[in-house]
C-alpha cells in the first residue's frame, strides 16, 4: 500500500518537475522562406513559453510575426528548427516543403488554439454550431456534454442570450469573443491570438481584451501578437521583439521594457507609438 | 377579333407541348448537373490530362449554339454508326451545353469559400473530409445557388430549340397551330402563358432559395 | 465522295462562308443596334421615377424569361399581323436581337452606374470637378470597365443566338449548310456530319475569341 503509494506521489512529482522543466512551447532555431522569396521570413527564431505564462510578439508590420503564429498552429510549413510542446516535438523543419500545411494529426492540432485577426467564424454554423463542432467531431465528445460546456464558455465571454444567433448577426466584438470560446472549448495548452483586435471599431476592442485579461488570470497559456501597447503591457510576461524574422531583443521584465527600454531597436520601436508636436521654440 | 373559344379548344396541346418541354429539360438538366460536378472537380483537384480535357469541353460547348450542337447529334452522329431517337438526342444535347453552365457555377461556388475556413478547420482539427462535408460544401453550395437556378431557368429556354429536331414540345405546337389555322394572336398568347407558367414559379423558388441559403444576409 | 472531298469542292466553301456572311451582318447590326437601345434602357432604370422602373422591369424581365426563339416568333407572326408589317424573317430576327441586347445590356450599364460608390461623386465635387469633368473624367470611364467585360460575353451570346434564324427560314449559315446536304444527298452521305461539323467549328472560332477577351478584360480589371 505504502509502496504504491509511494510510487504514484514519485510519478505526481516527476509529472510536476517536467511541468516545471518543460515549457509549454518551445521553439527552436526556426527558420521560414516563403515560395519564390530571396531571404527567409523568419530567421533561426527560438524562445521558450511556461506553462501558465503570456508571451507577447511585438515588431513593425512585415516582421514576421503573424508567420511565427502561423507556423506553431501548423498552418505555414517551415525549413528548419523543431516547434515542441512540453518538450514533446510535434512538428521539424523540412529544407525542400515550401507550401502545404503541416501534416499533423488531428489531435495534436487540437492541443494548439488559435484565433484570428478575421475572427473567421463559419457562417453556416450558429453561434453554439460553431463552439460545440470541433469537441463532437474531433474529441468525441456528447454533445450535450460540449453544449452545456459551450453554454458555460459562452457565460463567461457574456454571450450566452445569443448562442443561437448566427455570426453575422453579431458585432465584431461578439464575433471574436464567440472564436475565442470556439478555441478554448479543446483545452488548448496554448493558445495564439494573432491581432484580434485589430479589425475591430475602438469601442469593440475593450470587451474582447478584457476576457484575454481573465484568460491570462486563470493561467492559459498564450502567445499573443498586438498593436495595444498598453494591453501588451498589462497581460505579458515576456516580451519579444522581431524585425526582419529576427528576434532583436526579448525580456522578462515587462514593465521595464515598456517603460525604459535597454536596446536601441527596442526604443525606436516603442518610440514610433508616440506624438510629439515640433514646436518651434522661441 | 381573339378567340378564346380557340384558347380553350387548343389549351391542352400547349400542356402537351408543356410536359414534353419540361421531360427534355428536367433529364437534360439532371445530366447537366451530373457533367457539370464531375468537371468541377477535376478543376479543383486539379487532376492533369483530364483536366485539359474539361477546359477543352467546356470552351466548345459554351461558344457554340444549341441548335447546332443539336443537328451535329442528331443528323451528323448517325453516319458515325450512332443513331439516337430525337429524345436522347435533346437531353445528350442539353446535358452537353449545360454541363459547362453547371461545372462553372460549381466552380465559383468552391472557389469563393475563403481560404481562412480551411485554416480555422484545420487548427480545431478538422479532418480534410469534416472539413468539405461540413464547412466547404454547405457553404460552396449556398454560395452556387444563384447561378444553379440561373443555369436552369436558362436551359429550359434553351431547351426551346428541340423543335427543330421533330419534337413537339411547346415551340413545336405554337408553330403547328400558326400554320394551320392561322390563329397567331391565340398561339402567341398560349405560348407566353405557358413559358410563365413553367419559368415564373421556378424563378421566383430562386429567389426564395438564394434568400434561404445565403448565410451572410439570413 | 468523302465528306472531306466534299468540303473541298470548289462551290461548297464560297458558299459556305457567304451564308456565314449573313449570320455576321445579323449579328454585327444586332449587337450595332442593341447600343444605344442598351445605354437609354440602363440610363432609364436608374430614375428614380416609380413608373418608368416598373416599366423598365417589365421589359426586362419579360425579355428574360422568354426563350429567344419565342420572342422571334412573337416578332415574326405576331407583329406582322399586328400591324400588317411585311416583317421579312431577317428583319424580324435583328428588331428581336436588338430588343433583346438592348434590354440584357440596358441591365449591365444599370449595374455599372449603381456599382459606383457615391464617395466617387462627393470625392470629384470636391476637387471641385463639374458635372461634365466628373462623367467624362471618372463615371463614364468607370463604369465602361465594369461592364465591358460582360458586354463582350452578351455580344458572344447574341452571335450564338443568331443560328436560330434558320428556323424563320432566313437563309444563313445553318440553311446554306442543309441546301448543300441536300444537293449531295446521294454523292455524299456522311455530307450532314461534315457540314455540322464545319459550321459547328465556324461558330467556335467566332465567339472563341470574344470569349477569351472577355476574360482577359475581366482578369486586367478584377482589382478595382
Amino acid at each position: 500500500m505504502t509502496e504504491a503509494r509511494n510510487v504514484s506521489a514519485a510519478q505526481t512529482d516527476a509529472v510536476a518537475q517536467t511541468d516545471a522543466v518543460q515549457p509549454a512551447l518551445s521553439v527552436r532555431h526556426l527558420t521560414k522562406t516563403y515560395p519564390h522569396a530571396d531571404r527567409p521570413v523568419l530567421n533561426d527564431v527560438s524562445f521558450d513559453v511556461p506553462k501558465g505564462k503570456v508571451l507577447v510578439v511585438l515588431g513593425p508590420s512585415g516582421s514576421g510575426k503573424s508567420t511565427l503564429l502561423r507556423a506553431i498552429a501548423g498552418l505555414e510549413p517551415i525549413q528548419s528548427g523543431t516547434i515542441a510542446l512540453r518538450g514533446e516535438v510535434i512538428d521539424e523543419g523540412k529544407p525542400g516543403r515550401l507550401t502545404g500545411r503541416s501534416k499533423r494529426a488531428s489531435a495534436l492540432r487540437t492541443r494548439i488554439g488559435m484565433v484570428f485577426q478575421s475572427y473567421d467564424l463559419f457562417p453556416n454554423k450558429t453561434v453554439l454550431g460553431n463552439i460545440t463542432m470541433a469537441p463532437t467531431l474531433v474529441l468525441k465528445r456528447k454533445p450535450a456534454e460540449a453544449r452545456e460546456e459551450a453554454m458555460q464558455l459562452l457565460e463567461r465571454v457574456h454571450l450566452a442570450d445569443r448562442a443561437n444567433a448566427w455570426p453575422h448577426e453579431l458585432s465584431g466584438g461578439q464575433r471574436q469573443r464567440v472564436a475565442i470560446c470556439r478555441a478554448l472549448i479543446e483545452h488548448p495548452e496554448v493558445l495564439l491570438l494573432d491581432e484580434i483586435t485589430a479589425a475591430l471599431d475602438p469601442e469593440m476592442v475593450r470587451e474582447v481584451l478584457d476576457v484575454v485579461l481573465e484568460l491570462a488570470d486563470n493561467g492559459q497559456t498564450m502567445v499573443l501578437v498586438t498593436h495595444e501597447m498598453r494591453f501588451a503591457e498589462a497581460i505579458a510576461d515576456r516580451v519579444l521583439l522581431l524585425e526582419d524574422g529576427a528576434i532583436v531583443d526579448s525580456s522578462d521584465d515587462p514593465e521595464g521594457f515598456f517603460t525604459n527600454p535597454q536596446s536601441e531597436r527596442a526604443k525606436q520601436f516603442l518610440g514610433s507609438f508616440e506624438y510629439k508636436r515640433h514646436e518651434a521654440t522661441a | 377579333m381573339f378567340d378564346w373559344s380557340f384558347v380553350a379548344r387548343y389549351a391542352p396541346f400547349f400542356v402537351n407541348g408543356a410536359l414534353i418541354t419540361l421531360y427534355i429539360s428536367v433529364l437534360g438538366i439532371a445530366l447537366s448537373i451530373g457533367v457539370g460536378f464531375v468537371c468541377a472537380l477535376v478543376e479543383i483537384a486539379r487532376i492533369p490530362v483530364l483536366r485539359q480535357i474539361v477546359r477543352f469541353y467546356i470552351e466548345l460547348s459554351r461558344n457554340t449554339p444549341l441548335l447546332i450542337q443539336l443537328y451535329f447529334l442528331y443528323f451528323g452522329f448517325p453516319k458515325l454508326g450512332i443513331v439516337w431517337s430525337s429524345q436522347t438526342c435533346a437531353i445528350v444535347g442539353l446535358g452537353f451545353l449545360g454541363g459547362s453552365y453547371m461545372s462553372e457555377a460549381f466552380r465559383g461556388g468552391l472557389q469563393t469559400v475563403p481560404q481562412s475556413q480551411y485554416e480555422s478547420a484545420y487548427v480545431l482539427g478538422l479532418s480534410k473530409w469534416q472539413t468539405l462535408r461540413r464547412l466547404v460544401l454547405p457553404q460552396a453550395f449556398s454560395l452556387c445557388v444563384p447561378a444553379l437556378v440561373a443555369n436552369v431557368i436558362f436551359l429550359i429556354k434553351e431547351s426551346s430549340v428541340v423543335s427543330a429536331i421533330a419534337l413537339a414540345d411547346v415551340m413545336y405546337v405554337t408553330r403547328d397551330l400558326i400554320g394551320m389555322y392561322y390563329s397567331t394572336y391565340e398561339s402567341l398568347f398560349l405560348l407566353i402563358v405557358t413559358y410563365l407558367v413553367i419559368l415564373l414559379p421556378i424563378s421566383l423558388f430562386g429567389l426564395w432559395l438564394e434568400r434561404r441559403f445565403d448565410y451572410e444576409r439570413r | 465522295m468523302s465528306g472531306v472531298e466534299l468540303l473541298m469542292q470548289p462551290s461548297v466553301m464560297p458558299r459556305l462562308l457567304s451564308g456565314l456572311w449573313v449570320t455576321v451582318w445579323i449579328a454585327a447590326v444586332s449587337v450595332a443596334g442593341s447600343i444605344p437601345v442598351g445605354l437609354v434602357t440602363g440610363w432609364l432604370m436608374t430614375r428614380r421615377n416609380v413608373v418608368v422602373r416598373f416599366l423598365m422591369r417589365l421589359y426586362l424581365d419579360f425579355i428574360r424569361i422568354m426563350p429567344q426563339l419565342a420572342l422571334l416568333f412573337i416578332a415574326f407572326y405576331g407583329f406582322a399581323r399586328l400591324w400588317n408589317w411585311n416583317l421579312d424573317a431577317t428583319g424580324a430576327c435583328v428588331l428581336v436581337f436588338i430588343l433583346w441586347g438592348g434590354a440584357e445590356l440596358g441591365d449591365l450599364v444599370r449595374a455599372a452606374l449603381q456599382s459606383i460608390p457615391a464617395s466617387q461623386y462627393d470625392s470629384a465635387y470636391v476637387l471641385g470637378f463639374n458635372t461634365w469633368q466628373t462623367y467624362t473624367r471618372l463615371i463614364i470611364p468607370l463604369a465602361l470597365r465594369r461592364m465591358l467585360p460582360a458586354s463582350v460575353n452578351l455580344a458572344t451570346r447574341i452571335v450564338k443566338t443568331t443560328s436560330l434564324a434558320v428556323l424563320l427560314g432566313v437563309v444563313e449559315v445553318v440553311k446554306v449548310g442543309q441546301q448543300i446536304i441536300d444537293v449531295y444527298r446521294f454523292r455524299c452521305p456522311d455530307g450532314a456530319l461534315w457540314i455540322y461539323g464545319a459550321i459547328f467549328l465556324m461558330y467556335f472560332f467566332i465567339c472563341w475569341p470574344l470569349s477569351l477577351l472577355a476574360r482577359h478584360l475581366e482578369r486586367k480589371w478584377s482589382h478595382d
